[in-house]
């Protein structure tokens, strides 16, 4: 009970505030609640401005409340305490800003089943009727059929699941073949289709059992067939 | 007098020291908070198909929750402002109005919550509802140990009265509310405001 017997040893403290600095920080708070309120319920920025607005009233806020109802700065110098708040405001704004910008990358032009696709091939995952049973060690033998002209070199490849199929091109002719016959499209793989540039060759890994044909995208283009054994 | 102008001074220091520490936590407690708004800003649009917090949020709803942590804020200081005159009742009756309006604000939030899940949108429904209940769900928890914190200190201070002990214990009980206004105010806006920008 000692301290509160001398109230006015107290109040001479710094850091503590008055009535009037909590009525005006409510009343600001008020304020700066009810009109970002109301530009939200009346639409009547367009979507950007709208969205700085109301983000610069919630930052405005916070400094209100900080001053009135914290009193920050107000305290026996050296400020710990504000020294605290803004580097935790500079840790606040990386987080923030990198992780909307890193994740703004990753998820741009890449829908949720592309995603599944590459991940797929990418880990060389193991199907067997399409079902995933394992995954591919990556030391298969390699197979490889060179196109040119309407003419796939061999036209039928035997393989061992696991092992790799390179498809290089001759010509100046950018191919897209298409997996299944030409009547009715299937996946290899989780792919429908590889596509190969003029005088390059895409790889892909054997990772499911059968035989398959597969079929240039082109009407006369190249077609053939490989089989995938255990 | 004399000794008891020392005790003060001493007093005086220690608090400074207690309050210090308690800034610390509220930092950290503040990055946690960064991390929960980075995973719902990242998250908010994964919806799954199912429905986005402009078809599922009510603004006015909102609006009172932030009016009602707002005012609890107010009467908290105010109950500050008494606790330093050392007015006891005073003190019982602001805390005892920040209280009700904290277990307002808890009923309102428990009542939005509740009408998702029996409408079936629960934390397993997508991402964008996961991070959305953690983190409006870990700010009402915050707000739920306020309030028990709150409660068991104003029974002190009715059956005790109030002493410097108490009196330290009222000044970070209300450096935690106030803190949790403020990080209110961006769920309100970040959460509530943005899903119908």
């Amino acid at each position: 009970m000692n301290n509160v017997s001398h109230p006015a040893k107290i109040e001479s403290r710094p850091g503590h505030g008055s009535v009037t600095s909590y009525v005006i920080g409510f009343l600001l708070s008020l304020i700066f609640t009810l009109i970002p309120y109301s530009l939200v319920i009346h639409q009547s920025l367009d979507k950007n401005a709208l969205l700085a607005t109301i983000l610069g009233f919630a930052l405005l806020q916070m400094v209100v409340q900080m001053i009135f109802f914290l009193h920050l700065g107000r305290e026996k110098k050296p400020h710990w305490n504000l020294f605290f708040l803004v580097s935790t405001i500079g840790i606040i704004l990386l987080v923030m800003v990198g992780s909307l910008w890193i994740m703004s990358h990753l998820s741009h032009g890449m829908s949720s089943m592309n995603v599944t696709d590459k991940i797929v091939t990418g880990e060389a995952i193991y199907q067997v009727n399409g079902v995933q049973v394992g995954t591919c060690s990556g030391n298969g033998t390699n197979h490889r059929i060179v196109l040119l002209g309407n003419v796939p070199t061999p036209r039928h490849t035997d393989a061992q699941i696991c092992d790799t199929l390179t498809i290089m091109t001759q010509d100046n002719v950018t191919r897209a073949l298409m997996f299944g016959p030409r009547a009715k499209a299937e996946t290899y793989a989780g792919e429908t289709s590889v596509s190969v540039s003029p005088k390059q060759s895409a790889v892909i890994t054997l990772t499911q059992l059968g035989t398959h044909t597969f079929h240039d995208r082109k009407v006369n283009g190249p077609t053939g067939d490989f089989t995938v054994t255990r | 007098m004399e000794a008891d102008h020392e005790l003060g001074g001493h007093e005086a220091a220690s608090d400074d020291r207690v309050g210090f520490g308690f800034w610390v936590y509220l930092m950290t407690d503040l990055l946690m908070f960064t991390v929960l708004f980075a995973t719902f800003a990242v998250l908010r649009n994964n919806t799954f198909g199912g429905p986005t917090g402009r078809e599922l949020f009510s603004l006015p709803a909102a609006l009172s929750e932030t009016l009602i942590l707002l005012t609890s804020s107010f009467t908290a200081g105010l109950g500050m402002l008494a606790a330093r005159r050392g007015s006891k009742n005073q003190v019982l009756t602001w805390f005892g109005v920040t209280y009700l309006l904290g277990i307002a604000f808890l009923a309102l939030e428990l009542r939005e919550f509740t009408a998702f899940i029996h409408e079936g949108h629960t934390w397993h429904s997508n991402a964008s509802l996961s991070s959305f209940f953690t983190l409006v769900g870990a700010h009402g928890l915050h707000i739920t140990l306020g309030l028990l914190w709150m409660g068991i200190t104003l029974v002190f201070i009715w059956v005790r009265g109030l002493d410097s002990h108490l009196i330290r214990k009222l000044t970070l009980l209300s450096l935690f509310w106030h803190f949790l206004d403020i990080v209110w105010i961006f769920i309100f806006t970040v959460v509530y405001l943005m899903a119908f920008v």
